[in-house]
Formats: structure tokens, sequence, C-alpha cells
């Protein structure tokens, strides 16, 4: 296990997406939502190399410990949320 | 020589979907109020006759004839004597499994596809637009549409979109129009593109502009569709085991365990459900849910009311859960992730009617090789779970002496998903446990929310 993952810069590492079934890099990961890592980044990678330590390095605090404690919502709760969202936004 | 197939003519297909929540008591979903999520709250991206199931109580809902007619493409499906697997487990067990790859996007999802097209066709809908990762559930809602002469738009992930070409074929093929998300057709999308020009997309992104789509159109003829969890879902996925039902009784036998993978539940419940309508009923029958180790929805979480997110803005739902800061470790079948089960089958296991198991991710592919060596199809990663109980099943009657029957659901085919075997192939997939002290650390902070009434039915 790696501290972090510096070896990314030369050869990206990649797994595949559980959520999207296909192949993605890390970086992928970090960067995929409009806040930041997919909420999913740590237990996708936690067992290839230290992700905790390396987002505790990375990341501002309160943006750690809103990974920390994120999880997928159930699909129902989300598109009311959504709905809501969209409402409150002033799109429709 | 023994029968391998058993199939039935077109005109046995079931003519009714059996609705398990006629014969179970459920805790309503929770809005961000505490109160009870209406339809109308739905209404937006549901047409009403589908929220009507999704909350109905009655018992068999007729299948309507358009219906039955776009599932003569491929159903009923078969079931199957897998001899061969009983063979290479030196097994006295009988194992059937009921084989959905068969359906043209190559997996269950068009059996609720097709129904959630016809409603939204017979309510005014001329256009359904969803989501898609890979492309399974994309595939599957495009084929629908294009037997109902419907409108579908699909926002792939642009990362899937530009890597799966050949689910994207599969979809612009039968007329649904893909595209990658983010989009500029949205505002969702151009505020990410805004910001993030080369934006690969996201799963989130791309719901959010399938929803944003649907809610949005100022005409009201277009919709949202959603392949998983909700309760019309497994509704309609009950057509597995109602066929499965005939087909064993022409079999001449009758399962003793029924098996199948359980992520959202949609494919566990359309094969078991009718079997616990049986077990209700007084019949002798194991049923088991069966998910990855690494996230024990079922296996170990408690039964809670809990929201979607640590700040507690979305609906609280019942459901098992590990709580806000339970993090699930990774595991390489897509379908099966999934933060909370379906309600019904929650509510199920909770009744004790459902006997949940759980495996690691190394024994479900070593079972998938097993099974793909011996009967010749390559199952799903999904699958794998089911058929890795299946083999532990099978050995279990092998130490006991019984020629137990087993039937599980093979929920599809896994050749469009290679990338996971080419991981196991070469050894990059281990195994893994979630500590139980963590899980429990993790469950604490629920404490502080409502539990829902443990309600038994009978």
């Amino acid at each position: 296990m790696s501290p972090e993952p510096e070896a990314a810069a030369a050869a990206p590492l990649s797994r595949r997406c559980p959520r999207l079934g296909g192949p993605v890099t890390f970086g992928y990961c970090m960067g995929c939502e409009p806040g930041g890592p997919c909420l999913k980044v740590i237990d996708c990678w936690w067992e290839t190399f230290d992700i905790i330590g390396y987002l505790q390095d990375h990341l501002p605090a309160d943006q750690f410990q809103s990974l920390m404690g994120a999880r997928p919502k159930p699909k129902i709760a989300a598109l009311v949320e959504l709905i809501e969202k969209i409402r409150k936004d002033g799109t429709i | 020589m023994e029968r391998k197939k058993i199939f039935l003519g077109e005109e046995e297909i079931p003519r009714q979907w059996y609705n398990i929540l006629a014969d179970i008591k459920m805790n309503p979903p929770l809005g961000p109020d505490g109160k009870p999520v209406s339809p109308e709250m739905l209404a937006p991206v549901f047409p009403m006759n589908l929220i009507e199931q999704e909350v109905s109580s009655q018992r068999w809902i007729d299948i309507p004839e358009e219906v039955l007619r776009i599932y003569r493409i491929w159903r009923p499906s078969p079931l199957v004597r897998a001899f061969a697997l009983e063979k290479a487990l030196d097994t006295p067990a009988h194992i059937y499994f009921k084989y959905e790859g068969t359906s043209p996007p190559g997996s269950h999802k068009p059996n609720t596809a097709v129904p959630q097209a016809y409603y939204n066709k017979v309510f005014g809908i001329k256009r359904l637009v969803t989501e898609t990762g890979a492309g399974q559930w994309g595939s599957a809602l495009a084929f629908a549409c294009a037997q109902f002469g419907l409108e579908c738009k699909v926002y792939m992930v642009r990362v899937s979109f530009d890597q799966k070409p050949y689910r994207k074929v599969m979809m612009q093929t039968w007329g649904a129009n893909c595209v990658p998300s983010p989009s500029t057709e949205t505002k969702a999308g151009r505020d990410i593109l805004a910001e993030h020009p080369d934006s690969p997309g996201s799963l989130g992104i791309a719901i959010s502009e399938a929803v944003e789509a649907a809610v949005s159109d100022g005409s009201g003829r277009t919709r949202y569709s959603l392949g998983s969890v909700l309760n019309h879902v497994m509704l309609h996925q009950t057509v597995i085991g109602l066929e499965a039902k005939k087909q064993m009784e022409i079999a001449g036998e009758y399962p003793d365990v029924v098996i199948g993978c359980a992520g959202g539940g949609s494919n566990f419940a359309g094969l078991a459900f009718p079997f616990v309508y049986d077990k209700i009923h007084g019949r002798q029958v194991a049923i088991h849910p069966v998910e990855p180790t690494a996230c024990p929805t079922l296996t170990k979480a408690p039964y809670v009311y809990d929201h979607g997110d640590t700040a507690g803005y979305t609906p609280l739902l019942p459901m098992h859960s590990l709580g806000h800061t339970f993090m699930p470790p990774p595991v390489h079948a897509g379908g099966l992730r999934y933060h909370g089960m379906a309600p019904t089958v929650s509510q199920l296991v909770v009744e004790g009617l459902l006997e949940p198991r759980s495996y690691g991710q190394m024994a479900t592919f070593e079972a998938g090789m097993l099974i793909a060596r011996a009967e010749g199809i390559i199952p799903a990663p999904e699958t794998n779970h089911a058929i890795a109980c299946v083999v532990d099943e099978a050995r279990r009657a092998k130490e006991e002496g019984k020629a137990k029957v087993i039937l599980f659901n093979w929920s599809g085919h896994g050749l469009i998903d290679l990338g996971s075997y080419e991981k196991y192939l070469s050894g990059s997939l281990r195994d893994f446990d979630y500590p139980a002290r963590e899980i429990e650390e993790a469950g604490k902070i629920l404490a502080k929310y409502p539990k829902p009434q443990i309600l038994k039915s009978r």
C-alpha cells in the first residue's frame, strides 16, 4: 500500500467504477462531481492506497468531513429532492 | 435424455402480476417534513397510473394485452436445469435457473421498461427520459419506447458514452436519442459545462439532467423512468417468478430454496415474490436475497427510518441502513451497489420471510467462472452473487445427502461487462469484510431518528 497515488501522475490508476460499470481513472473519481470527488471515492480506493490520508492532505477540512460521511441516496428520496431543487432553482 | 430446458407457450405468459403489497404491511416513505411522501410529490416525474400501481394493495394486477404482445418477443423465458453445474459440484441437488438474458438488451430490465412505456403512453406521455451509466437500463428503455412509438431520451454519463460504444449504438438502433451528459440541453448540464467544459460527467449529473428534462417540459408530455427499487418496478418483475412456478410444475418439482441477487431488489423480487406468496400461505421454502459481504445492508444493518444524506434534507424511508458514517468497501458488480434495499424486500426480511445471505466478491467470481465453464453462459457480475449462494447450497446438500431443489434467477448475461472478468482473471480483485464494531459505531448516528413500527402482517 503506497501512502498516496503519486504513481498516478506517471501511470494513471484505474479501476472499474461500480456506478458506471466501466473503467475510470483516479483523477475521474476526484473530480467528476461539481463539488469535487465522487461520494464513493473512499470505498473504491481504500484497498489500493491510503485514500483517507490522501484526502485529508488534499481537501479542505469541511469537504473532507463531508466526504467521510457521504453515501448514495435512496432513489425515491433523491428524486423528491431533485424535483424540489429544480423548482427552487427556477428551472421551471 | 433428461430434459434440460422447460419452455412455456406464448399463451402461458402470466396474465397478471403479483403485488406483494396486498400481503404485507408497509411503513410509508417519509418526506423532509417527516410526513409520508404523497403521490403528488412524484407526479412531476411519473404518470399517475404508475403512481397508482406504486401505492396499490390489489393482489393481482392485470397485465395489459399490449404489454403481453411485447413480452412475447422474448417471454416466456426458459427455465434451465443446470445439469453440468450439478455434475461439476458432484451434488445430489437439482439446480434450476430462470434465464433472463434472452431479452433483447440481455437482462431482466425490459420486464418493467415495457409496462412503464405502455402506461406512460396511455397516460398521454409522448417522451420518456432517463439516465444511464454503462447503458443497461438505458438500452432496456430504448427498446421499450421503440415498441410503443415513444420518444426516448437517454442521458448517458460522458465517460461511459465514450467508452461503451455498443450500448450507445443499441439505444440509437432502437431510435433513442442518447446524448452524453453533461449536455447543453439542460440547465444542470450547462452549468457544469460552463465551469468545466471537459467534464466527463457523473451519474448524479445525468440524473439531474433527466429529471430536469421531465419536470421542466411545459407541455406535460414528458416523464422520467426508473428501473429499480420502486414498488411498481418490483410488481412488473414478478412475471419472472410466476412463469417459473408454472415451469417448476412441469418439471414435477417445487424449490426448497429460491435465490436471487439483491441490489435495488428488482430481479430478486421478480423471481422470489410469487414464492413468498406461497410461503405466506404455508409452503415450506427458504428464500435468500444475496448481496455483497462488503455492503451488508440486509445481513447486518438495523431497520430504521433513515435519511439519504448527512444533512438530513432528504425524506426518511424505512430501510435496513448502516447510518450516515457507513462507507461500504468496494465491489465490482455495478447493479448491486445500493445504499438501501427496496422497501418491500426490507419489510419481508423484518417479517422473517427472507433470509439474506452475503458473499465476498472473490467467491462470486469463482462461482461465475465455474458456471460459465459448466453451463456455457457468462453471467452478469451481479448474477454471480446468486450463483455463489447456489454453489454453497448445493455443497450443503451434498454434505447432508439431500436431493434439494434449488432455483435461482440468472438476471442477465455478462457479455457487455467483461471488464470485471478481466480484473478477476488478472488477479486484481481481492476480498474484504467490514468489521462489526465499525458497523455498530456507524449506526449510532441513527439513534436520533424515529424508528419505524415493526409491523407483522400475520
